[in-house]
């Protein structure tokens, strides 16, 4: 199993607490899942704080629709199904799409002073690569890639054929290439 | 950026690590933070979740009595309508000619009936 690899093991019992009352069962799933919920988010709304938003109303809602999980499943895929819609939601509430403007300076290859400013730069480029690519293939290729959901997991969370997403992993990562081919420096 | 097969099965690391990394929040205190403002909505969120279920039950209510009180009208006529179509009492009654001894008579009679009385009877209407 793909992104629900951190500590997913004992996500159902969690989710037994939980459903129990047990508030800070819920606490640890939501630590356990926030990073992968509000990197979803992000790719999706580009804005950090919409992102976190986003991701809130994802937890709470998840929280609110515990009843509903089947506990055979892995909790992750289930959850970042709510991320995911949470954050179109939002993204379909906020009028005017923001997406993160690129440093002009950082754009047009001016000094590059230090690798902090370097991972910086990659970093906007990143993020406004992303926002390029149509909503659904930037979740699939950060699902895939980022939180290393298979393409079966990705398929279920998106609601679309398997080889569909496939596609779309396809596409974005031939995309991202394609606006960061002039990047070339070492990534890590 | 390195090339690496774009159709691939397998997850990217390069790119997966470089996307994870233009996408990670913040460090540890922004992952707390976060946390604590999840946790501050989880009694608001129980309680708005039920509070929303009496919602949608009092939106109901409504509704639902008109339909039941709309049902029950048309039943009671639907019913009186019935109980009010006049029934014959017995089968003889029903089989019974205007005048003349009638198809039952003729059928239990130890005589033979005269024909054109056994005729008459079943074109009378």
């Amino acid at each position: 199993m793909g992104g629900g690899g951190e500590g997913s093991g004992d996500d159902q019992a969690l989710v037994v607490q939980t459903l129990a009352g047990d508030r800070a069962a819920f606490g640890i799933l939501v630590e356990r899942h926030a990073g992968q919920a509000r990197r979803v988010a992000r790719a999706v709304l580009g804005d950090p704080d919409d992102a976190d938003d986003a991701a809130q109303d994802g937890f709470l809602s998840a929280l609110v629709k515990l009843g509903q999980y089947d506990p055979r499943r892995p909790f992750g895929p289930w959850l970042m199904l709510i991320v995911a819609n949470a954050s179109t939601d939002r993204r379909r509430r906020r009028n005017v799409r923001r997406v993160e403007p690129l440093d002009t300076a950082l754009v047009g290859g001016g000094p590059r002073p230090d690798a902090a400013a370097l991972r910086s730069e990659l970093n906007q480029r990143l993020r406004a690569a992303l926002a390029e690519l149509p909503e659904r293939r930037r979740k699939a290729v950060v699902l895939f890639d980022v939180e290393g959901y298979s393409h079966a997991e990705i398929a279920g969370i998106l609601g679309i054929p398997e080889g569909t997403v496939r596609s779309e992993v396809f596409h974005a990562r031939r995309r991202l290439r394609t606006l960061l081919a002039d990047w070339k420096e070492p990534m890590r | 950026m390195t090339e690496s097969p774009s159709f691939d099965h397998r997850p990217d690391p390069e790119l997966g690590a470089a996307l994870r990394a233009a996408l990670e929040p913040g460090g540890a205190d922004d992952q707390s933070v976060f946390l604590a403002r999840v946790m501050a909505q989880y009694d608001h969120a129980l309680g708005r979740s039920s509070v929303a279920m009496f919602d949608v039950l009092a939106s109901w209510f409504r509704p639902g009595m008109v339909a039941a009180t709309a049902a029950l009208v048309l039943g009671i006529l639907f019913g009186r309508t019935i109980l009010d179509r006049t029934s014959p009492e017995s089968i003889d009654a029903a089989l019974a000619p205007a005048e003349g001894p009638g198809l039952a008579a003729l059928v239990t009679a130890e005589d033979p009936p005269d024909p054109s009385v056994v005729f008459a009877s079943l074109v009378e209407p």
